[in-house]
């Protein structure tokens, strides 16, 4: 803090600072305290209710029915003033409808049915696989990249790895979705040397199983995993992986001994932020599975809000994610030995 | 431990198009303390990492032991390198970083760690080996490099430069205690420095390097006597040097002329052809005061070393430096002198390429 005023004086800290805090409130906890908000209330059950209201209407329908029918005035005034309650009564319960009264509680948290707890559970376990696939398609790739014999080497590497991601994220998922697709491109090679047969619907359904969805979810978010380990790896002095080799060690002890321990909080880094984009993906389940490959827990989120029009249900949702999460981040950073320090530098 | 002898049998090394090493041949005694001094870039580094298995040759061979290492990567060869900059492992204990080849070898912990013990204890460093290496000093971090190369129990230590990281004072306790741990385990120590100084003081023998070729072997007062090229003459200790031409030439024996007059000294091979361009080479300490009429100047610098003074002098357009005894009275800047010197101690080389250009 003492560093940013004497780097930048005064006023400029203070835009400085203001902006930092601009974006912590408006960006980072105002959105998370009104979904904890919306998670820690619901209202009336509006099934009641609304039997309630249809009820009062039949009743005021025979009601006016019977008093235009009836002759006795007696009689008559007996029924206007039924009416009168009748209608006063409709107005009540409509209103309780409109806006029915909160009742605050952890009744959002406790209602999660088995099947949804079920995809909750799996959906942190698939990211934290999809996080350990990544780690180890990633590490070689990072280490060659950092450890290229020419900088000419390095760059093509790192053109290779960027282009896909000049393309939009959608439509790397769609392109994924054309090689796994029942017609797609992987069906079709496996339809030209006989292993499948599209006329006769005799072919892999990739797009069914978790295989497909793990590839296509390592192959988005492997940058993530890529770059933090390339950086902290090229800050290893290529000195002390040939003094390891000089010294007799193999290439596996070298990686375990010396490699693997400097480049940890850049493994961290990458875990962490693969883990996180994975449980909470949607798009790459949505587009992919299309219902058939088991659902992702952010997809259940999304049905909540947009389709049960439970904002509720939907918040408690998913800010259970958020906090599972993290707390698994933070266990992660423990079981790493790294500091939010060493990760953050 | 025992060390082992180690040939280069005309070695290139090339770069793409560049020759780092031009058909280098040595051969290195077993148990000797052999050193490669030449200027920064002349191929030093790269000739010690052939050794160590880090480079293949382009051309010729490597033997250490008589076997021919061809195709053998460093962690099979008998060897140990202590880089430039002693690569230690940061993130291990000291202890743990000597024990690192032990490891690698499979021995069981706590062997490799009693070994270490003794290893940190041979280079003086009892105690220190829970620290990180970034915890200790510069001098002791350079210990602990020596002590986790010879923990694999090396035929041949190969060090690059691993006292120019350290201030003065340590360097030169350094150097005597690196000569005393080659004596005490008997390991072929090649070292590598572009500090004159250090070579002569430490080696058994040197070859001087220039631009990837070695232009001498020899023992450290050889060198320094009999320098076979105006490169080692100039490279190995302080040297005058004046240009000029050969009148007159005899086996053993030249006089050439230069702009000090004609001057005869001894010729190192051979006699040079008249007429050639040749340096005669006068070493500093040898050029002394007298009355006759030798070579003439006027002083225009002196300086106290303590024990001599440096005398520049200067006549027309040449300098001599001179190195004479703190005793009895010492001409002034600005004092007319006259320098006197022994035939035997002018050395007459054909001109050539020379290390302070
Ligand atoms: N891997 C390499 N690729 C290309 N040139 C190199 C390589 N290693 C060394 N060189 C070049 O070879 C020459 C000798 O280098 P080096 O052996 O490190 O010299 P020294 O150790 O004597 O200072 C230098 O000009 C250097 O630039
Ligand atoms: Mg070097």
């Amino acid at each position: 803090m003492r560093e940013i005023l004497r780097a930048f004086g005064g006023p400029l800290s203070l835009v400085i600072g203001t902006l930092v805090g601009f974006w912590l409130l408006i960006l980072v906890a105002v959105p998370q305290v009104a979904m904890l908000d919306y998670s820690l209330w619901s209202q009336a059950a509006n099934a009641d209710l609304s039997a309630a209201i249809d009820r009062a209407y039949a009743e005021a329908t025979m009601a006016e029915f019977d008093r235009r029918a009836e002759a006795n005035p007696a009689k008559a005034t007996e029924l206007d003033e039924k009416l009168t309650a009748l209608k006063r009564t409709i107005a009540e319960l409509e209103a309780a409808q409109t806006s029915p009264p909160k009742t605050y509680g952890l009744q959002n948290y406790t209602r999660m049915s088995p099947l949804h707890a079920y995809i909750f559970v799996r959906t942190i376990l698939s990211a934290l696989a999809v996080a350990a696939v990544a780690l180890v398609v990633c590490y070689p790739i990072a280490y060659a990249a950092a450890f290229a014999p020419t900088p000419r080497r390095a760059a093509i590497l790192l053109t290779a790895l960027l282009v896909p991601y000049a393309m939009n994220e959608l439509l790397r998922v769609y392109a994924w979705l054309m090689i796994f697709d029942y017609r797609g491109v992987l069906n079709s090679l496996f339809a030209a040397v006989g292993l499948a047969d599209l006329e006769a619907r005799r072919w892999v359904p990739f797009l069914e199983t978790q295989g497909a969805l793990f590839t296509v979810m390592v192959s988005v978010y492997a940058l993530f995993m890529v770059f933090p380990i390339m950086n902290t790896l090229q800050t290893l002095d290529p000195h002390q992986i040939e003094a390891a080799r000089d010294l007799g060690a193999s290439a596996w002890r070298i990686h375990a001994r010396v490699v693997i321990p400097h480049a940890k909080p850049g493994i961290a880094v990458g875990v962490i932020t693969v883990f996180m984009l994975a449980a909470g993906s949607f798009a790459v389940p949505q587009i992919l599975s299309r219902g058939t490959g088991g659902d992702w827990f952010s997809q259940l989120v999304y049905r909540q809000f947009f389709e049960a029009n439970n904002w509720n249900l939907g918040s408690a949702y998913a800010f259970s994610l958020l906090v599972v999460s993290l707390a698994i981040v933070f266990a992660m950073m423990r079981a790493f030995g790294v500091s939010l320090r060493e990760i953050t530098k | 431990m025992r060390g082992t002898d180690v040939r280069l049998d005309h070695v290139d090394v090339t770069f793409g198009d560049f020759q780092a090493i031009s058909d280098v041949s040595l051969e290195v005694e077993p148990g000797e303390f052999f050193s490669i001094l030449g200027p920064s870039g002349c191929g030093k580094t790269t000739l010690l990492r052939l050794i160590s298995g880090f480079q293949e040759p382009t051309r010729g061979r490597v033997l250490i032991g008589g076997a021919d290492m061809a195709g053998r990567g460093p962690n099979r060869r008998p060897t140990a390198l202590i880089f430039q900059n002693l690569a230690l492992f940061p993130l291990m204990s000291v202890r743990e970083n000597v024990a690192f080849g032990l490891e690698a070898r499979g021995i069981p912990k706590r062997e490799r760690l009693a070994r270490a013990d003794a290893l940190l204890a041979l280079v003086a460093l009892e105690g220190q080996g829970a620290k990180k290496p970034g915890e200790l000093s510069g001098g002791q971090r350079q210990r602990v490099a020596i002590a986790r190369a010879l923990a694999v129990e090396p035929a041949v230590l190969l060090l690059d430069e691993p006292l120019s990281a350290l201030d003065l004072k340590l360097r030169q306790h350094m150097r005597a205690e690196l000569k005393a741990i080659q004596r005490k385990t008997g390991v072929t120590f090649i070292y590598i420095t572009h500090d004159q100084g250090e070579a002569l003081t430490m080696s058994d023998r040197i070859a001087v390097m220039n631009r990837g070729r070695v232009e001498q072997v020899g023992r450290p007062e050889e060198l320094y006597a009999e320098p076979a090229t105006p490169f080692v003459a100039t490279f190995v200790g302080e040297q005058n040097v004046l240009i000029g031409t050969v009148a007159a030439s005899a086996p053993g024996e030249a006089a050439v002329d230069t702009p000090l007059g004609r001057l005869v000294g001894r010729t190192a091979n051979g006699a040079p052809a008249v007429g050639s361009r040749a340096f005669v080479m006068i070493r500093p300490e040898r050029l002394r005061l007298s009355d006759g009429a030798a070579l003439a100047g006027v002083v225009s610098r002196r300086d106290l070393e303590g024990p001599f003074f440096v005398l520049h002098v200067e006549s027309g357009d040449t300098r001599l430096v001179a190195h004479v005894p703190n005793s009895g009275a010492i001409p002034e800047p600005g004092a007319r002198v006259a320098l006197a010197v022994d035939p035997a101690d002018m050395l007459i080389l054909p001109e050539g390429e020379t290390a302070r250009a």
